[in-house]
């Protein structure tokens, strides 16, 4: 038998609206959508809810609209949906290359988008049962005041692992954000924020209703390094969306996941436009990644090898789409 | 003791099990694995880890593969679940359980349901699945004994594209 | 003695294979457990301390709390060997572990099973802890156990032939140091256990996981202090072993504890990550390998030093440590070997058996350094292997009987399959071949509680349907090993498979077996079977004589026909055999032994029954990787192997172990390890213990070479242990094939290649700046 979950009522609203009055109803409330991440967290009693609003009979949340400006993904989408969605795979293969990479096909076939980029963040000292963490005297990010990462510091360090995130960066992606107060759409990267204990921008009822990607005439692709070929999360993983013209550079994105609190869009990136893609420039990628990864001993796998490993993906993703 | 508590009721959970219509009383919490192996006595669904990490407990929902250890029972209202118990005719295994048999895709035979589950859910959309297909197919599926090959010549067997 | 190339007999499915395709295999888990209370074990939060106070009070109140148990209520140790049981079930005055069992509950259901755990109060009184072997050897440490001074558990130091003179002989000296991490069984089945005790007959019965059902037995009277006559231990489907459940485990006897204490019905299943902390497998371990090498790569000498680090409490850990000695000859010929063990106690879970046991981590450091020193004196792999061929029948001289050997067979299937010689040096880049030999025992010769017992006893029992019943001890674990018995039975008797039926492991029912380990159930059950089977067959051809008014000796028995000469007219079907048989008789039981003889128990130096077997398994394999310089991936892109197993009695199921265990060395080459956290696993996952999916793993190229071995059944020898310790060091050897870097730790995570390729880097600079200043 299963640990048993801790008692909770679950409701299935038809209407976004009614997903929102409904958490905020009941303090305590979560929502839930495929479940492969809360789930497994509830199960192991890091996260707990008095409440569970189930997102999968919302009207319009799992659907896929494009058109000439772009692609509006519905938070709902599962991920086994967006990677094999014809126009996905056409228009924007790296998304589907991404959400072919995620976990295993049975999350797949429940886990959703919306669920990918709020994915909960992860640490070896956070991850683990309740025996576990009550005989580590719990952490900063649960019940605890100490980040064993860090001990020193004052903030958690428990990384982001999400796989379309990046990729959406990459893109440019902005998300369409609901809550009490209506909708709302920012720029994807605004989602984020660089603390593992609340890396999600999102305010009390608020939730992702929809990504919409612009249409993009740069080559994307992504990438990441993980232990093994399935399951497992990325220890880094790295997205990136080039064009070239004239054998110049005429625009570049680079998004890290894996490696900090939050999925980031490479800064300073603009120094290589007008530039050919050439050893000099990959070494400038290199160093640049390098310099901004922040990856901590949330792995099992030594925190400098992720810093490692996102800069040498880079430069090959890099590489591989210049067609250098 | 647990006395069943008044504010989380349980709910009747309608669901079509292996081709039958059941109805249970369930709670809310309640996960799907559970209540198949506990409830509907289907213990062909396997446990192997603590919430979504090994597959041996991989279900058919509505056709599609997915670990019923992190589904609730509730939210399988009104759908279709297949399990191993279901694959079998008038007590006969499949083709493609008998093949997992005749080839030894089956040693301590643990993860075989969730491995066999799987197999049927690509199956069914692929007939003629590539090596590299069929590892996709079962990536989320974790077996300790055959070192996958045998499963992987179980499964080709089936699509007739063993040598 | 000659081998014969492979088998081409395709074998049988598993007897029992039919009910796992259809889900009807019930496992622990699956039983029945109407009525049954579940169980739940308090485990230690601390690595290392004394236990102050339990106060259990509070959680006895709990509405719904039927039973509680605690180290009071147990004061017998339990363990392997009888010199060493130093572990009770529930820690009493001292916990040595994160994780340790302090006491347990049996509720009324799982909720309140747990609540009652979280209201037993434990005072403790913390001492320090020790992760690491040199930690704990610290002249300052403390002892975690008081009779074991230095926290050595056990120190061996084996001397055979004249070391210095053979370090002396040789063209070539060299010595390197490799550390294996820790590695777990990671059966896939959970750990489960279901316990009844009937107060009023005060029997207890008990279903479980176990590979060891007698010894589960044997330890649950000991801890339980019961008659041994009063216990029933049943083996249903076990999901996998591997040497997890070869020994007797804390929580089987913490159920029966509590079954007893509840007079009732105990159901426990243990979550993975408990399931981890009950371990038992591989200890981390450092080995010093220094060897002697003559320019035609002759062995002249090998010296050895190895520490494991064992855990906490005993467990295997001395025939461990004896392993990892012993398996250092019957390999190769060595003319020198000169062996330091040293098996240390350290705070974290007590390692034990694994598969491959104690010879996996001294093999790879030698496998790798004979590559090196190849390299070195410009000397073919394969040539270095050849050079140092043993001659069945032959004594090593620690005292292993060598009777069979077909590694040079072995090592021509894989050159030639791999296509060794006109690929090796050719690879593109980034790409290579590595490749390694290794063996394995087909059971210990020698039985852990010596009772002058047959190492094995097989029941036949035949009634009037015909039907022969097996009733082996014999636990099958999924590996075939009922399967094995039905063949040597059917094929002894001339008879279809189809009438023979195998009921395994019910002390009730069968007769003791010591178990599922050290792979002795195909030579050890095997023989025994035939023996059985032989006995039935004189009572049958007996009775066919009698009836067919001829003397035995002219009984022809084929196909089940019996006749009188070869191509006689008047026949008996098997039937009618029966039915003659029992007139006057009724139902036919006949047993079946198999002892091995002293001469095979082993060298006469201390530890010397440790490493004895009456026969070697031999494997010989190449492995095909790819390294991706950038992020330190290694890729295994195929395999080739072959083992001697003597004979295959069924070569599908010989072929499913070669291929499993060849996987299971690549998973602790490649990327599984247990980790710590300050003595709290951090690896207690499926997530986070990286047991390879099948999107990583290659097709293994299994070939089965049949050496016939003189005393084996059939000719057989074990077929599931003998090519895993092969794999490590051929994927290593393979990796520095591909880019030139040498690793001195496994598992090759990427981590440490890239840290090992970024100081290769660094060290070939400092070569060019030196050369050029």
């Amino acid at each position: 038998m299963s640990a048993r979950l801790s008692e909770f009522q679950l409701v299935q609203p038809a209407r976004i609206e009614d997903a929102i009055a409904a958490f905020v109803a009941k303090p305590g409330a979560r929502y839930v959508a495929g479940g492969t991440d809360l789930l497994v967290n509830m199960r192991r009693g890091i996260v707990s809810a008095d409440r569970l609003i189930d997102l999968s009979g919302v009207a319009g949340w799992g659907s896929i609209d494009a058109d000439a400006e772009g692609m509006t993904i519905g938070a709902g989408v599962t991920i086994a949906a967006l990677a094999r969605d014809p126009i996905v795979i056409s228009r924007y293969p790296a998304v589907a290359q991404a959400a072919t990479s995620i976990a295993g096909p049975g999350h797949r076939n429940v886990a959703t988008v919306g669920g990918n980029l709020c994915l909960d963040t992860r640490c070896i000292y956070y991850n683990q049962s309740e025996w576990w963490r009550k005989s580590n005297d719990y952490c900063l990010k649960n019940r605890g005041d100490t980040c064993h990462v860090a001990p020193q510091g004052k903030r958690c360090h428990a990384a982001f692992s999400g796989d379309l995130a990046p990729v959406f960066l990459a893109l440019g992606a902005s998300a369409e954000i609901a809550g009490v107060d209506g909708r709302r759409r920012v720029p994807l990267s605004d989602l984020y924020v660089e603390d593992g204990r609340a890396h999600l921008s999102l305010k009390p009822g608020e939730l992702v209703a929809s990504v919409h990607l612009p249409a993009v005439l740069a080559a994307c692709a992504y990438e990441k390094v993980r232990a093994r070929g399935a399951i497992d999360y990325p220890l880094a993983g790295v997205a990136v969306a080039l064009m070239i013209a004239g054998g110049k550079i005429v625009m570049l994105r680079i998004a890290l996941t894996g490696t900090n609190s939050r999925p980031f869009l490479l800064a300073d990136v603009d120094q290589f436009i007008g530039k050919s893609v050439d050893d000099a420039m990959l070494h400038g990628v290199d160093r640049l990644v390098q310099r901004q990864v922040q990856p901590m001993r949330t792995t099992l796998a030594a925190a400098h090898y992720r810093r490692l490993a996102a800069a040498a993906v880079a430069r090959r993703v890099v590489r591989r789409l210049a067609g250098a | 003791m647990h006395e069943p508590s008044a504010q989380y009721k349980k709910r009747l959970l309608r669901i079509k099990v292996n081709g039958r219509w059941r109805e249970d009383a369930v709670a809310d919490g309640c996960m799907l694995v559970d209540y198949l192996r506990d409830t509907a006595g289907l213990t062909g669904v396997k446990t192997g880890c603590d919430g979504g990490e090994c597959g041996a407990c991989t279900v058919l929902l509505d056709g599609l593969p997915v670990l019923a250890c992190v589904t609730l029972a509730v939210r399988c209202e009104g759908r279709s679940v297949e399990t191993i118990e279901g694959l079998a005719a008038q007590g006969r295994p499949s083709r493609l359980q008998q093949a997992f048999h005749e080839k030894l895709g089956a040693q301590c035979g643990y993860c075989t349901p969730g491995m066999v589950m799987a197999s049927e859910a690509l199956l069914r959309r692929n007939p003629t699945p590539t090596d590299d297909e069929i590892r996709a197919a079962l990536a989320g599926n974790l077996c300790r004994c055959t070192g996958y090959v045998k499963i992987i010549e179980s499964v080709k067997a089936v699509a007739g594209l063993a040598p | 003695m000659t081998a014969a190339f492979a088998s081409s007999r395709p074998g049988v499915p598993l007897i029992d294979g039919i009910d796992k395709v259809l889900g009807r295999a019930r496992y622990t888990a699956d039983l029945d457990r109407a009525g049954a209370l579940v169980g739940r074990i308090l485990r230690s939060p601390i690595a290392h301390g004394e236990i102050v106070r339990i106060d259990t009070a509070r959680a006895r109140a709990l509405d719904g709390v039927i039973a509680i148990v605690t180290g009071a209520d147990c004061d017998k140790t339990y363990g392997v060997l009888p010199i060493a049981m130093n572990e009770y079930p529930m820690a009493r005055d001292r916990v040595r572990y994160c994780g340790e069992p302090i006491a347990a509950v049996a509720a009324v259901d799982e909720e309140t099973a747990q609540r009652a755990l979280d209201l037993i109060d434990v005072e403790f009184r913390a001492l320090p802890a020790y992760f690491i072997s040199k930690d704990a050897r610290a002249p300052d440490a403390v002892l975690l156990h008081a009779n074991k001074p230095g926290n050595v558990e056990r120190e061996v130091h084996h001397d055979f032939g004249d070391i210095e003179a053979g370090f002396a002989a040789a063209d070539l000296v060299r010595e390197h140091r490799v550390s294996c991490a820790e590695i777990n069984h990671a059966q896939i089945e959970p750990h489960a256990c279901l316990a009844d005790f009937d107060p009023v007959t005060g029997r207890l019965t008990v279903q479980d996981v176990s590979q060891v059902v007698y010894y589960l037995h044997l330890m649950l009277a000991r801890c339980l202090d019961m008659d041994e006559s009063q216990i029933r231990v049943i083996k249903p489907f076990v999901g996998g072993g591997f040497g997890a459940r070869v020994e007797v485990l804390n929580f089987e006897i913490v159920t029966a504890l509590l079954a007893r204490a509840a007079g009732g019905r105990v159901f426990m299943q243990l979550t993975r990550e408990e399931t981890f902390i009950t371990h038992r497998a591989r200890p981390q371990t450092d080995v010093v390998l220094k060897l002697g090498m003559k320019k035609d790569g002759r062995f002249t000498a090998c010296a050895c030093e190895v520490t494991q680090r064992g855990g906490a409490y005993a467990g295997y850990g001395v025939v461990t440590i004896l392993y990892a000695g012993a398996l250092l000859q019957g390999l190769y010929d060595i003319p020198a070997v000169k062996y330091d063990g040293y098996r240390v106690y350290a705070n974290l879970p007590p390692c034990g058996a694994m598969r491959g046991h104690g010879g996996v981590n001294t093999r790879h450091a030698f496998e790798t350094l004979v590559d090196r020193m190849a390299r070195e004196l410009g000397l073919d792999p394969f040539a270095v292997r050849r050079a140092n061929l043993l001659h069945a029948p032959m004594q090593t001289m620690n005292g292993l009987m060598v009777q069979s050997y077909g590694l040079a067979e072995c090592l021509d299937v894989v050159e030639q399959a791999s296509g060794w010689k006109e690929r090796i040096g050719r690879m593109p880049p980034g790409k290579g071949l590595g490749m390694s030999c290794s063996h394995y025992v087909s059971g210990s010769a020698k039985p852990i509680h010596f009772t002058g017992e047959p190492h094995a006893v097989i029941h036949l029992k035949l009634d009037h349907d015909g039907g022969v019943t097996a009733l082996t001890g014999a636990a099958d674990i999924g590996q075939g090993s009922s399967t094995m018995v039905a063949i040597a039975v059917a094929e002894t008797l001339e008879v279809g498979i189809d009438r023979i039926r195998v009921i395994s492991s019910d002390t009730a029912v069968t007769p003791k077996d010591n178990g599922a380990y050290s792979s002795r159930i195909t030579f050890m059950v095997g023989n025994a079977a035939i023996d059985a089977a032989k006995n039935l067959k004189k009572i049958l051809i007996a009775a066919a004589a009698k009836k067919l008014e001829a003397h035995p000796d002219e009984i022809d028995c084929a196909g089940g026909i019996f006749r009188v000469g070869r191509g006689g007219q008047a026949m008996l079907s098997f039937k009618e055999v029966v039915a003659a048989a029992l007139v006057d008789e009724g139902a036919i039981s006949v047993k079946g032994s198999f002892t091995c003889p002293v001469e095979f128990q082993g060298g006469k130096h201390r530890g010397g029954a440790v490493g004895s077997t009456m026969g070697f398994s031999y494997g010989a394999q190449v492995v095909e990787t790819s390294v991706d310089e950038a992020t330190g991936m290694v890729t295994i892109d195929k395999v080739w192997v072959a083992l001697d197993c003597g004979h295959a009695i069924n070569p599908l199921a010989v072929k499913g172990q070669i291929e499993g265990q060849v996987w299971m060395g690549m998973g602790q080459a490649l990327c599984e390890e247990t980790r710590y956290l300050d003595g709290l696993p951090a690896h207690a996952s499926f997530l986070d213990y990286k047991m390879p999916t099948i999107v990583e793993s290659p097709h293994i190229e299994a070939f089965i070479v049949e050496s016939n071995d003189p005393n084996g059944p059939f000719g057989a020898k074990e077929a599931s242990e003998g090519a895993l310790a092969g794999f490590p060091p051929a994927m290593v050897n393979a990796i520095v094939n591909a880019i030139g870097v040498e690793l001195d730790e496994i598992p090759a995570t990427p981590d440490r290649v890239l840290e090992a390729i970024v100081q290769h880097q660094r060290k070939v600079k400092l070569a060019q700046k030196k050369a050029r200043s």
